[in-house]
């Protein structure tokens, strides 16, 4: 059925519509809506397919890349995309220093040498620019903002994309409108959808159940099996990219030592986890990459629970008799919780007593990021459809992210995790990330804990919604039936 | 004195309250430790990306020098920037008001629509088993948590009967009145009970009082006696015991908004909290200080609406 208003209640609202500084998935998930890239990524989130361009050619030195827009595109008032709106797009990504600029370091320059071509010059050749170009921040908006400022236009953004603003109340709902000059025909379905603020899980699966939303955005874990089984109400899991971690503070003893590291890994049972945080809606991690990124590795040799092994290793370390350590964790998240008394238990056969230390959530982040932590609890989801971004941000501690904010450093895995970026040849490719997925599997920099779907529930009349595994959607192929 | 002057003077009040609501907050919530730029950023957050959003907060200034910057812009009526939303803090706030002042005055209706009947019920027949019952039954009420409570009306008349939104505040006044009834009805819940006890016990005083005894001897008519003498002298104590349940209920209605997703003030407050959103935090406050004087203030002249007695001498 054409028509209609989808109403999804999130858990939390949208912090800003400007793509190139935000970093939050409520306002990224909005603002798809709206913006459209280049290229986007594949259903199977491994891939990108063309969609504002249709095609490109690149120079021998794979340094200059030329793209063919997609004809007849236009904004959402009316007035037709050209090649100049790109140049702009991008280069306002490039320049933001405090939000995505890092993503296109590789550009050296955009041209727009006629309305339908849009040219880019790299300093190198750089594999990941497909990925990097199909990320939400390099995102289409009009040449100049249009004429306004970018603080204004944001307040009521504009793009190509299938929905147009309609509201945004702060704290308790946004609302985007069919686009009606929308390039792909007959799409959207619906003719509008409305994102609500609800925090409370119960009353997000109540709304859903009393018919006043249609889509429950993450559904507590406790409740997904009896979701399943409600008249009326689909559940869905859609494998993410999301994946759990146990990160180990290399800068405080003993985590310099790996066989302390690799002790602690090894006497994690990843099943008990996934068991009683996800209610068994999830799988066992065995590389810190997750199986739906290109060039994962599944035969990753991840430490895995073998109590006797995790004892020879102990037995091996600076502290063979075991010690008393902290993990840190956010106060008021139950799964953190959980996985965090489920630890002091099974470590305690190592000798390691584990106390619990709870801070809110902003000071958690605040120590985590700043190394004020023996151990603590983390996780990745992926922006880009490469390994690249996560690669970098893991093992390289001269990145902003300190390797995770764990301080590890492989030099050969950092050489690598370089080199792959400007190596075009996907089999040399898979070769480094073979290496670098089995050397941190092998240092345990971190302990890979598990991979979790993306949890949604929906009225059984929603149809066509899915998301791929980098968490986005695309509400234009949603249809409501009555 | 005349009441315009005691008005004017209790208004006077709410400066040095708000200048220490100001000052004690401020000073709180930018000592407690966290960063509002790792909120912003998230996973992303690098030194580099932190120092460029400190610049454009001004956070990298000394904090007096921050102090003397938000009084200045609130003498000029402005709250200063959303941190978070990166709007002005005094949109993003007085657009929270409405709702929770909805839900507030909403309970209080509730609360006396269903207090001064059952208080009636009780008084009238002192030590009789409705008495007791009634004295007894909304002590239930008092005792269930409302977290409870509100998830069992949604059940009974959201979810089975479907008389009622699950949740929100609905649009138009007619559609607040419907979505948010729910909410209401759970506050005036825990609220009525206290406003039952204080009302049958001061209902009972004026029944023993010499002027009930004349008036019913000159044949006064029992409802116009009821009305007339018993309960609008009745009412003071009871109007005293809900104005100040209210005073809490406006920094205390944050459960009911998160179970009725309701978009008031007190949700707006534990988020930027959570986020460190210093300005709305600030200015969240200085609303909380000047809702509850001015509550207070209302209570006070309501005194002399119900009683003529009343004078506002010191």
């Amino acid at each position: 059925m054409r028509g209609g208003d989808l109403v999804i209640a999130r858990t939390a609202d949208s912090q800003s519509m400007n793509a190139t500084t935000v970093f939050d998935n409520e306002s990224i998930w909005i603002f798809e809506q709206i913006y459209q890239t280049l290229y986007t990524v594949t259903s199977d989130g491994k891939s990108v397919r063309p969609l504002l361009a249709t095609g490109y050619k690149v120079s021998p030195d794979n340094k200059t890349y030329t793209f063919t827009l997609r004809p007849g595109v236009e904004f959402s008032n009316g007035k037709p995309m050209t090649s100049a709106d790109v140049k702009f797009s991008i280069d306002q990504n490039r320049k933001a220093a405090q939000g995505w600029g890092y993503i296109d370091t590789a550009i050296k320059s955009v041209e727009a040498p006629t309305p339908s071509t849009v040219v880019i010059h790299l300093k190198y050749p750089w594999a990941p620019l497909l990925a990097d170009l199909s990320l939400f921040a390099n995102g289409i908006v009009p040449n100049n903002y249009g004429g306004e400022t970018a603080s204004e236009f944001y307040k009521h953004p504009i793009g190509t994309g299938p929905f147009k603003w309609g509201y945004w109340h702060k704290g308790s709902a946004l609302k985007l409108l069919r686009n009606t000059h929308y390039w792909e025909k007959g799409k959207p379905y619906l003719n509008s959808v409305t994102w609500t603020n609800v925090g409370n899980d119960n009353t997000r699966e109540l709304q859903l159940k009393g018919g006043q939303a249609q889509i429950d955005e993450f559904p507590a874990w406790s409740t997904v099996s009896s979701l399943k089984s409600t008249a009326g109400v689909n559940m869905h899991l859609f494998n993410s990219t999301r994946t759990d971690y146990l990160a180990f503070n290399e800068l405080r003893k003993p985590f310099q030592d790996v066989h302390v590291r690799r002790a602690i890994s090894l006497a994690i049972n990843r099943s008990a986890l996934v068991k009683a945080v996800l209610f068994g809606n999830g799988e066992p991690a065995n590389s810190f990459m997750p199986p739906q990124v290109p060039f994962y590795q599944k035969s990753t040799p991840g430490l895995q629970y073998d109590l006797a092994a995790a004892k020879a290793e102990m037995a091996k370390s600076s502290v063979p008799h075991g010690f008393t350590t902290t993990i840190l964790i956010a106060a008021g998240t139950s799964d953190a919780r959980t996985i965090a008394t489920i630890l002091q238990s099974e470590l305690k056969p190592l000798g390691i007593k584990l106390n619990i230390k709870q801070e809110d959530p902003n000071t958690a982040f605040s120590d985590e990021q700043n190394l004020k932590y023996d151990m603590t609890l983390t996780y990745w989801t992926m922006d880009i459809a490469d390994p690249d971004e996560l690669v970098t941000f893991s093992v390289d501690p001269k990145s902003g992210a300190k390797s995770f904010f764990t301080a590890y450093d492989n030099p050969q895995v950092v050489k690598d995790a370089h080199l792959a970026e400007r190596t075009l040849s996907t089999s040399k490719r898979q070769e480094l990330y073979n290496y670098m997925q089995d050397h941190a599997a092998s240092d345990a920099f971190m302990a890979f804990l598990y991979y979790s779907p993306y949890a949604y529930a929906t009225t059984s009349n929603v149809h066509g919604f899915f998301v791929t595994p980098l968490g986005n959607y695309h509400v234009e192929d949603v249809w409501l039936s009555k | 004195m005349g009441r315009m002057t005691f008005v004017i003077q209790r208004l006077l009040m709410l400066v040095p309250v708000a200048v220490g609501v100001t000052i004690v907050v401020f000073f709180m919530i930018h000592l407690i430790p966290g960063d509002p730029a790792r909120t912003i950023l998230g996973i992303h957050a690098t030194p580099q990306r932190i120092a460029i959003l400190h610049k454009q907060w001004g956070l990298d200034r000394p904090l007096v020098s921050q102090y003397w910057l938000f009084m200045d812009r609130l003498l000029h009526g402005n709250l200063g920037q959303s941190l978070y939303y990166g709007t002005s803090a005094g949109a993003v706030i007085f657009e929270r008001i409405p709702p929770t002042l909805w839900l507030i005055v909403y309970s209080a209706v509730l609360a006396v629509i269903i207090s001064v009947p059952l208080a009636t019920i009780a008084a009238t027949r002192k030590d009789a088993v409705r008495d007791h019952v009634v004295r007894a039954v909304p002590l239930i009420g008092l005792g269930m948590p409302p977290f409870w409570v509100g998830i069992l009306l949604v059940y009974a008349l959201a979810i089975k009967v479907r008389a009622f939104p699950v949740s929100g505040y609905g649009t138009g006044f007619l559609g607040h009145v419907h979505a948010m009834f729910l909410p209401a009805l759970t506050v005036a819940i825990a609220l009525a009970p206290v406003v039952i006890r204080a009302l049958r016990a001061s209902m009972l005083n004026v029944l023993g009082a010499e002027y009930i005894t004349t008036a019913r001897s000159k044949g006064v008519p029992p409802s116009r006696l009821f009305l007339r003498h018993v309960l609008r002298n009745a009412v003071i104590p009871a109007v005293t015991v809900l104005g100040i349940n209210i005073g809490f209920l406006i920094g205390g209605t944050v459960i009911i908004e998160n179970i009725f997703a309701i978009p008031g003030i007190g949700q707006l407050m534990i988020n930027s909290i959570f986020q460190r959103d210093f300005p709305v935090v600030q200015g969240v406050t200085l609303v909380f200080g000047v809702l509850v004087v001015l509550v207070n203030l209302l209570a006070d002249l309501s005194y002399a609406a119900l009683d003529p007695r009343v004078r506002f001498d010191r």
